[in-house]
Order: C-alpha cells, then structure tokens, then sequence
C-alpha cells in the first residue's frame, strides 16, 4: 500500500494522463466502431443472409488474438494511436452490430404489422418504433463491447499508444506489484465507471441521446484537431523497449537532439512491447530512432554470421554492416556499458569462498544451487555454453521466471543467479556479479539505430547522439535503473542528471 | 363501398380463399365469421394489402386497390388487432396519434385530437393521455386501439378479432362501444370473429365463412330464420335453443365455498330455485358429487353478469 501511495504521489501527473489516453482512445473507437455497426444492423436487418454473412466476418475477426492484430497492423498503419484504434474497433463491431441485429430482428410481429398497417414511412417506423424499441439490446451491445475495449486498451500500450496498460507491462517486467495493481484497478474503474455512463444515455430519449454523442463527438474531434495544428515543427519519435533502462536512454536521445537542435521536437515512446513489434514501427517510419543492443541485432533482427563474437567492438561492427546491407540501416556508436548476461552471488557467498569471476566458481561447484531464467538454461549462450567454457556443473538447477529469481537469491532459496549486468536488483539486494574472465557472454552494448534516410535528412544527428558514444558506465547504468524501477524517480530527470553531471548538457 | 372479385389466395400447400365474391356496402357494419381456417382475417387483410390476393380485384369505391398509393389506402383503413399491438415506447396520446405524426401534424393538434377521442371512449384525458400502455388494463388497451385507428378520420376501420383476448365483462362493454361508435362516425366497419354471438350482436351483415368459400351472407335474422346448409344451421344451434340452466353450470366456474353443512338443494336443480331459495336466506348449502358447498346472493349475481356478457 506504501508504495502505491509513493507512486501515486510522485507519479500523480503522469497516471493522469495514462487515464486521460486510456479513454480518449476507448471513446473513440466506441464510437467508430457503433458507427459502423448500428447503421450496418439497421440495412441487414431485412436481409437475413446478409446478416448471416457479416456476423460471421465479425466473429472471425474477433478471434484473432490482439497482440497478433497489433503486430499485422504496425507495417501498414505504422505504431501509436491510429493502430490500437482499428484494433478496438474491429473487436468492437461484433457485439455491438449482433446486438442491435438480433434487437431489431426479434420485434414482436404485432407492432411490425400495426407500424405497416397504418402507412408509417420506413424512416418513421425505424426511428419512432423500431430503434426505441431495440435500444435496451443495442444499449447491452454497447456496454459488452466497451468492457472489451477498455481491457483491451490496456494492450495499446505495447505499441506506444500509452494508456493505463503501461502500468501494467510495467509492473509485470519489473516484478512490482504497486504500478501493476494501479493500472489494472485503475481500467476496472474506468470500465464501471463507463458501464454507469453507458446505461444513464440508455435512459434517455433519442433524441438527448443522440445530443449527447454529438457533443463527444465534437469535443473528441476538435480536441484531437487542435493538437495536430498546434504541432508544425518537425517531429521526431524516439521509442524504447519495455523497461526503465531504454526509458531512461531515449530521454538522454531526446535532450541531447532537443538541445542541439530547437527546430526539432523530439516525443518520447517508452515501454514497447517486443523487440519485433518496434523493428517494425522503426522500418515503417512510425518510429524515428530507437536504442537497440549490438547483441540483439545479430540474435533477432538481421541473418547470417549467428554465432557471435566475443569481442564487444568486433561484435559491433558485424552488426552495423548487417543492418546497412540487409535493412539500409544506420546504427551509431555503443555506450560502453554492456548489458549481457551475468552470474550474481550474495556478498556472504562470495566472501565466503573468495569469488570473483565465474572460474572461481569451479572450485566450489557442489555448494552452487542455482535458479535460471528459462531462457538462459536452455539457449547456447547461456547455461549450457557456459558449463562447457567453463567446466562447470553446479549442484543444482531451477528454472524460475526472471523477474522471481532476484526475491529467489534474497530470500536464501538460492545462492546463485543469472541476471543482465544493469538490473537494479544488483544493487537493491546487495549481491556480487562474477567477472566473465573467459569472455564467454555475447556483448550487449546499447547504441542507438535508425534509417539510413533519417540520417541523411538530418546528418546532424549522429555528431548528437555520438556523444554518448562510449559513456555510461555498467555500474552508471545500474545506478541509474535503481533510481528509477525500484525508487520510482522519473526516468526524464534521471537521464537529465546524468547528461548535466557529465558535462554533456548545460 | 368494397368488392371482391373471384379474389383467390393460394399459399404454398393450401388455397385459403377460394374464387370469393362479396360486397360490403359504404358505412356498414359488416361481420366476417367462420371457425379458424376459414379465410376471414385473410379477406381482411387484403383490404390494407398486409396481403396480396394471387388472383381476382378488389374495388374500394370503383377503383382497383392496387392502383391506389399503398400509404394514401392504408391511410383511409383504420386497422385493430387482435393482439391489440399498442407500441410500448410511446404513451397513449403518442399512440393514439401515430398516423397523424406520420401525417405532419403540428403537436398541438395531435394532442388535441387525442385527447377529444379518449373523451369519446370514457377515458379521462387528464388521467390516460401522457401514461404508458402496460399501465392500462386489457379493455382499456384495446380502446385505445380503437380510437388509434379512428385518429385520422378513416372511410373504413378494419377489425380482427379485436376482443377474443378481453374477459366477458370488456368484451361486452367493447361491443356496445363500436356499436355506439359506428351509429355517431358514419365509417364502414369491416369486423371478424370466430363467436357466432359476436356477430349476431354487432353485424348489420354477416358472412359466413368456411374453408376459403363463403356459405351466406345476409343479416343476423335472414340467416337465423334461412340457414343457407347444415353448416350455417350447426354453427347457430346455440343461438336457437339454449338449454336451461342448472346450478351446476354455476358451481363449474368455480363459485361457491366448501361445507360441511347439511345439503338443501341438488346440483341438477333449475338456477331459478337457487335464486328463490337465497331470497329466503343468505346461503344455500347445494350438494354434488363432491360434497356440499355453499352459495351466497353475490355469486349467483357475479355468475349471471358474466353470462351476460358472453
């Protein structure tokens, strides 16, 4: 409870405005989404297989799963809003067109024949009789589809459309429960709150009904108008994956170009989901610039030469020539930390036993009970390569999720864990990382990769960003993800700090 | 007035009317009566073309209905259901004045048109005209629907049925309604029903219909005293001889209370020597096969009002 009170309290602006996205982007897709279905409902009404037929397209749609409609639309419609809307309205649809379908459809034939019997225009007899008649259906339909999409939302966020479902990932990556629980109850309430809404405009008659969605209408438009007016410069988009660590680099990236340059705005995009999704945004041109690892590209995002280097600059320059060739890519100079994996101790172990790099280990192999990220047992480079390197075989091996395994070693169920060199929870529960004196980890440097066509657009950028090029230490990095996942310190002042007190920014 | 001409209706498996010929005079109060299935509310229908005939014409006034413009007809034939079918959504002067909305009516005449008609039907404006129609009772639903297809002064009202859902005591009061309504407004009244009673009670002319054929048309007397064949003669036995009445016909709709006093009268006696033995005291103890039960002055006088009614 403390601590959702520390993050309510420093935190307050920013979770206001996850709400304030969180319901633009539900209201609008609501409404395009009604848009589309009622009008629909009400020409397939009299044509039964018609209706058959489009029922049918809306639920195959509804059974894409929405991460996969997410990853289909970033290549065509590029990241943000526009995406995560479509995405709402086509779950929307269906609930809302079955429901007034099936509304108008079930009339009783008595009042259909008394409408007919008396003359009464098509227009007449549809929004005196049958409409009002439907309402409490299409009432329902609408609520159905407004839960949907106010819990879908929260997915919006992985492709930086923001919203309350950035707390979410957030807390699920970072193990803490406090963001976690803000955002999930915050889009339960939102959702009730909605429902409430949503049956009071069922209440009333059709015509303030109709009034009232007008209003919405108009003030969501001329709102969403005036932003884009009010933006002339030229704008850049720096994204980053989920997490505090690019958080905190792509304010750096921002700062540094803002300060270079006024006549470029720079938005930030923190917390993308996976590294795919953001590839894509960045080749679409959705995305500007965003910081990637040397050993991520190589890994994921480029083919050929798999078995990587262990030198760090080597490493580097594979992956450059491979973005160039491959994907006409530029990717500018790393920092110098490196964000690999690790092998972490507790300080009591480590003194106990004099271990400082992973050879020590050898030594004392039968006293190790280790806990690994499922990924790390099982890849090449990591348990499985490492025990050959090194020649070792502990005296044993649990698997458990990443974000378990830190309160695993504190709590003594394990005395030895895998981990990246920057996590926080180094330096929040005090534990040791082991040297790699064999160079057997792949390097993971940090640097930041765009388009070829950017950087020739604004050749400015690279003198920019390559001031960072070899700072940033790991322990710099550490220190700085402390502040910001566990300590809840906002990611643009810390990375403010960090360009000021390096002489960097003035 | 309205003709059918050799009008045929063929649905897939059945001919529900056969080659009909009939007319029914302007300002009549012409009943269609026959056991179901035998094509009266499809004749009907086909007044305001809810169903088109496969073969023949029908003139109203000397002009084809189908060359007349479907909602200028259907605006000249005022239609009551059976089901009554008031549109919930709207309140009684919204009902009552559909037509005239679809029309363009300003609001004030609307109102003021209903308003003068629920007078008409001994319906309170203030107290009906703005409530909603599940707040009314059945007879008081169907007088609306009465006047709703009065509204804009139709030549003809069209009627199906209208109170075989209605209890007797409605249905009575209903009757004398469009009886009354039909002498003041001067329309042609085009009523069906399966009650033989009805017809007789209501009908300037009948016809009697069977199978999709008509048996005779005339007036109640001409086809009481000339039944056209057995089946007209069949379909009025009741009307002819009633058979006298017997306590038991009273203890069968369930009046009376059960006793274990000591019986004073059988339940085959003549009703009229329950009514002179409840001048006598203020309960009859009656005895079935059942055992004994007792009836009170009220039950004789509820059971009559109701038959009455019937």
């Amino acid at each position: 409870m403390q601590a959702i009170g520390h993050i309510l309290k420093t935190q307050g602006d920013d979770i206001v405005r996850a709400i304030g996205q969180h319901i633009g982007l539900s209201l609008i897709s609501l409404l395009i989404a009604a848009v589309i279905a009622i009008p629909l409902a009400i020409i397939l009404m009299n044509h039964q297989r018609g209706a058959k037929v489009m029922l049918q397209i809306t639920s195959v749609l509804q059974t894409i799963p929405s991460l996969a409609l997410l990853g289909i639309l970033i290549p065509i419609v590029g990241i943000g809003t526009v995406p995560s809307i479509i995405a709402l309205v086509i779950y929307a649809v269906m609930p809302i067109f079955q429901n007034t379908y099936s509304g108008l459809t079930t009339i009783d034939p008595n009042l259909e024949e008394a409408a007919t019997a008396f003359g009464l225009s098509r227009r007449m007899k549809l929004f005196r009789i049958e409409l009002p008649l439907a309402m409490p259906m299409i009432i329902s339909g609408i609520r159905i589809a407004t839960v949907m999409i106010i819990g879908t939302a929260t997915l919006a966020a992985l492709i930086g459309a923001g919203g309350l479902g950035t707390y979410i990932l957030l807390g699920i990556e970072t193990n803490n429960n406090a963001l976690l629980i803000i955002g999930a109850v915050l889009s339960a309430i939102l959702a009730l709150v909605f429902g409430a809404g949503i049956d009071w405009l069922g209440k009333l008659s059709f015509k303030k009904a109709g009034i009232v969605l007008a209003t919405l209408v108009v003030l969501i438009g001329g709102f969403a108008g005036y932003r884009k007016l009010a933006n002339p410069q030229t704008t850049l988009t720096v994204a980053g994956k989920l997490g505090s660590e690019p958080e905190i680099l792509i304010n750096m990236y921002k700062d540094l170009i803002q300060h270079d340059h006024p006549n470029i705005k720079v938005t930030t995009k923190a917390n993308f989901g996976a590294t795919s999704f953001l590839f894509k945004a960045l080749q679409s041109g959705s995305v500007d610039i965003y910081p990637e690892f040397t050993g991520t590209v190589l890994e994921s995002l480029v083919t050929g030469e798999k078995s990587a280097s262990h030198d760090p600059a080597k490493t580097y320059q594979i992956a450059k020539t491979a973005l160039k060739t491959q994907h006409q890519m530029a990717y500018l100079k790393p920092m110098k930390y490196q964000n690999g994996y690790d092998l972490a101790v507790t300080q009591q172990f480590a003194k106990r036993y004099h271990l400082k790099t992973v050879s020590d280990l050898v030594a004392v192999e039968d006293k190790v009970h280790a806990g690994f990220d499922p990924d790390f047992h099982q890849q090449k480079d990591g348990y499985p390569g490492l025990s050959k390197a090194y020649g070792l075989k502990f005296a044993s091996v649990k698997t458990m999720e990443p974000s378990i395994r830190y309160k695993a070693i504190a709590n003594g169920k394990v005395n030895l864990v895998d981990g990246y060199t920057t996590d926080p929870e180094v330096q929040e529960y005090h534990l040791v990382v082991l040297k790699d004196d064999k160079r057997f980890f792949p390097p993971y440097q940090g640097a930041p990769l765009m388009t070829e066509k950017l950087l020739t657009e604004h050749p400015e950028l690279r003198t920019t960003l390559n001031k960072l090029a070899g700072k940033v230490t790991t322990t710099d990095m550490q220190k700085m993800n402390y502040r910001v996942s566990v300590k809840h310190e906002k990611a643009a002042v810390v990375a403010r700090e960090y360009l000021k007190s390096h002489g960097l920014l003035d | 007035m309205i003709q059918f001409k050799n009008v045929s209706k063929q649905y897939a498996d059945n001919l529900a009317l056969d080659r009909l010929n009939l007319t029914i005079p302007s300002r009549d109060f012409f009943v269609l009566v026959g056991p179901s299935g035998s094509g009266k509310t499809t004749t009907l229908k086909m007044l305001n073309r809810l169903i088109e005939p496969t073969d023949g014409d029908i003139y109203f006034d000397d002009q084809r209905i189908i060359d007349y413009d479907l909602k200028q007809l259907r605006l000249q034939m005022g239609y009551v259901l059976q089901n009554i079918a008031l549109f919930p959504n709207l309140n009684i002067q919204e009902n009552i004045a559909i037509q005239a909305e679809s029309l363009g009516w300003a609001r004030k005449d609307r109102v003021a048109r209903a308003r003068q008609l629920l007078s008409q039907v001994d319906l309170d404006p203030d107290q009906y005209a703005t409530r909603m129609p599940s707040e009314l009772s059945g007879g008081e639903q169907q007088r609306v629907g009465i006047i709703r297809a009065l509204a804009i002064k139709p030549k003809v009202v069209l009627m199906d049925e209208p109170f075989s859902a209605l209890d007797p005591i409605s249905r009575k009061q209903l009757q004398d309604l469009v009886l009354r309504l039909h002498r003041e407004l001067k329309m042609t009244f085009v009523f069906v029903t399966h009650d033989m009673h009805e017809a007789l009670r209501l009908g300037q002319h009948i016809a009697v219909m069977r199978l999709g054929h008509i048996q005779q048309v005339g007036t109640g007397d001409e086809i009481m005293q000339h039944p056209a064949n057995d089946f007209v003669r069949g379909f009025f036995q009741n009307e002819h001889a009633p058979r006298p009445e017997v306590i038991q016909d009273l203890l069968n709709e369930g009046y009376g209370q059960s006793t274990t006093a000591t019986a004073t009268l059988a339940a085959t006696a003549p009703m009229s020597e329950l009514a002179a033995a409840l001048q006598r005291a203020d309960q009859v103890v009656v005895g079935t096969e059942h055992g004994a039960r007792s009836l009170k002055t009220p039950d004789l006088l509820d059971y009559l009002a109701t038959k009455e009614a019937d």
